[in-house]
């Protein structure tokens, strides 16, 4: 990096800087839809799609370099701040999620929708029955039911999170 | 020699250096995320300020979204009282006498109540009103059942307060951020409220399982059937909640029995929060004597 820096012109220097904020965007992607999940709306069956998780899967595929597992985990942190849920479940989750993406996509290679789709459906199962578990670690009396409720919800939202980070993707990121 | 040893800042070699780095990385963080779920069992409490200052960030963002759906609403609402007011006169007209018969029986109970409880000396803790404030966020997700509401420590609201509508218990405090606070909601898994079935009189506990219902444990003298529509009404014990608050109504009476939460959480607009009934002394009384009963909790 420093050769790099070294080698390019002053205004080279001052865009390579001012174009680091493209770094912020799929994080703050992530964040603002888990403000979405904060919304006031209070359902009998908890059927509103953990939004966070399914962007954290959508932009490790799109954007590998722009998800790491790390930046993942800080988002994570800050949407158990959100939710009130003990902190590092979601953490720990959306590590896991980015984790995942990335030895499966350097395995099988790039996919099409639907079959992403699919992977998605049955990582939401893995993240409910996983995420109890981590409930159990905190300490937290976790019923099933409303976890698998819950991720059901999470994996018919896909399109509409491929939607946005998508439009974001042509919009902030080319 | 056709063949040279790989340098270290080959391509291939700087790429594997940085691919291993990504792996203990990951697995760092993701061993760090295990560690703080142990450090959130030993104490539940830890890192409460961040979840205070996250809160304070987001109910004022849902403040702003809702107030044009609220108008809208009350619109709606006007409208509609407009067009239905003779026939909703007529039921309260109707409500109002029936009313008034409950209400005389009531008074001659409560003059009843007042001299045996004057005859006992019995000290009664006294409920003060703390705040009332606006439902402004809510994470309806697996994990935790709750509420956002717009008041905070500034107006007196501190975590382990009751929280109820006129209709009923809605839940508890949990964190307590400057301008907003969490609150528990009776459905939520983590949620026990002492009550008593207010037929038979028997005590029990309503616990939530993060669905629409409550189920209802540790009833004493489970051989006495519950019935459908029975109601429960807090009985005091623990503490924070007052007694006498509805809190359900039976709706399946076979074991585990369930009951449906009086305030129904779906349509809450403002909600009160009270000071608990027999609040925790801060510290316990240092010469107490060894006999007395334990504290409250």
């Amino acid at each position: 990096m420093s050769t790099d820096y070294r080698l390019r012109s002053a205004a080279d220097r001052f865009s390579w800087v001012t174009s680091a904020w493209r770094w912020l965007v799929p994080g703050t992607t992530v964040l603002l839809l888990v403000v979405l999940t904060t919304a006031p709306i209070i359902l009998p069956w908890p059927v509103l799609p953990a939004l966070g998780f399914v962007a954290v899967f959508v932009w490790t595929t799109f954007q590998p370099g722009l998800m790491p597992p790390w930046l993942a985990f800080v988002l994570g942190l800050a949407a158990d701040a959100l939710t009130g849920a003990p902190f590092g479940v979601s953490a720990t989750l959306y590590a896991l999620t980015a984790l995942f993406v990335r030895l499966f996509e350097r395995r099988f290679g790039h996919h099409r929708f639907g079959f992403d789709w699919v992977v998605l459906g049955l990582l939401s199962l893995a993240y409910a029955l996983v995420g109890q578990q981590l409930l159990v670690l905190a300490g937290v009396e976790a019923p099933l039911t409303p976890l698998l409720v819950q991720a059901a919800a999470t994996a018919l939202s896909y399109p509409f999170v491929v939607l946005i980070c998508g439009r974001v993707q042509r919009r902030l990121l080319r | 020699m056709d063949w040279s040893p790989p340098s270290l800042n080959s391509p291939r070699r700087r790429e594997q250096n940085f691919a291993l780095i990504g792996a203990v990385l990951s697995g760092a963080v993701i061993a760090f995320g295990l560690l703080l779920l142990l450090v959130a069992r030993v104490n539940p409490e830890a890192g409460s300020r961040i979840r205070e200052a996250a809160l304070d960030a987001v109910a004022p963002i849902w403040s702003v979204v809702r107030a044009p759906f609220d108008g809208g609403a009350a619109l709606s609402n006007d409208a509609g009282d407009y067009l239905g007011a003779v026939a909703k006169l007529r039921a309260v007209t109707a409500e109002r006498d029936a009313g008034r018969r409950a209400v005389e029986r009531a008074r001659a109970l409560a003059a009843e109540n007042r001299q045996l409880k004057a005859l006992m000396r019995v000290v009664e803790p006294r409920v003060r009103l703390v705040a009332t404030a606006r439902i402004a966020g809510a994470s309806s997700g697996g994990t935790i059942r709750s509420a956002i509401i717009s008041a905070g420590r500034a107006q007196g609201v501190r975590p382990g307060q009751p929280v109820r509508v006129a209709a009923g218990l809605v839940g508890r405090t949990l964190d307590a951020g400057d301008g907003a606070t969490r609150v528990l909601l009776l459905t939520d898994a983590a949620s026990r409220v002492p009550v008593i079935v207010e037929r038979t009189g028997q005590p029990a506990l309503a616990v939530g399982n993060g669905g629409p219902l409550l189920e209802i444990r540790d009833r004493v003298g489970a051989e006495v059937p519950l019935r459908p529509g029975d109601r429960l009404v807090t009985s005091g014990d623990g503490g924070v909640y007052g007694p006498g608050i509805p809190v359900a109504t039976i709706v399946r009476a076979a074991e585990p029995p369930q009951a449906r939460p009086a305030a129904s959480p779906q349509g809450l607009g403002y909600v009160s929060v009270e000071t608990p009934y027999l609040p925790i002394p801060a510290a316990p009384p240092a010469a107490a004597p060894a006999t007395a009963a334990a504290p409250p909790k």
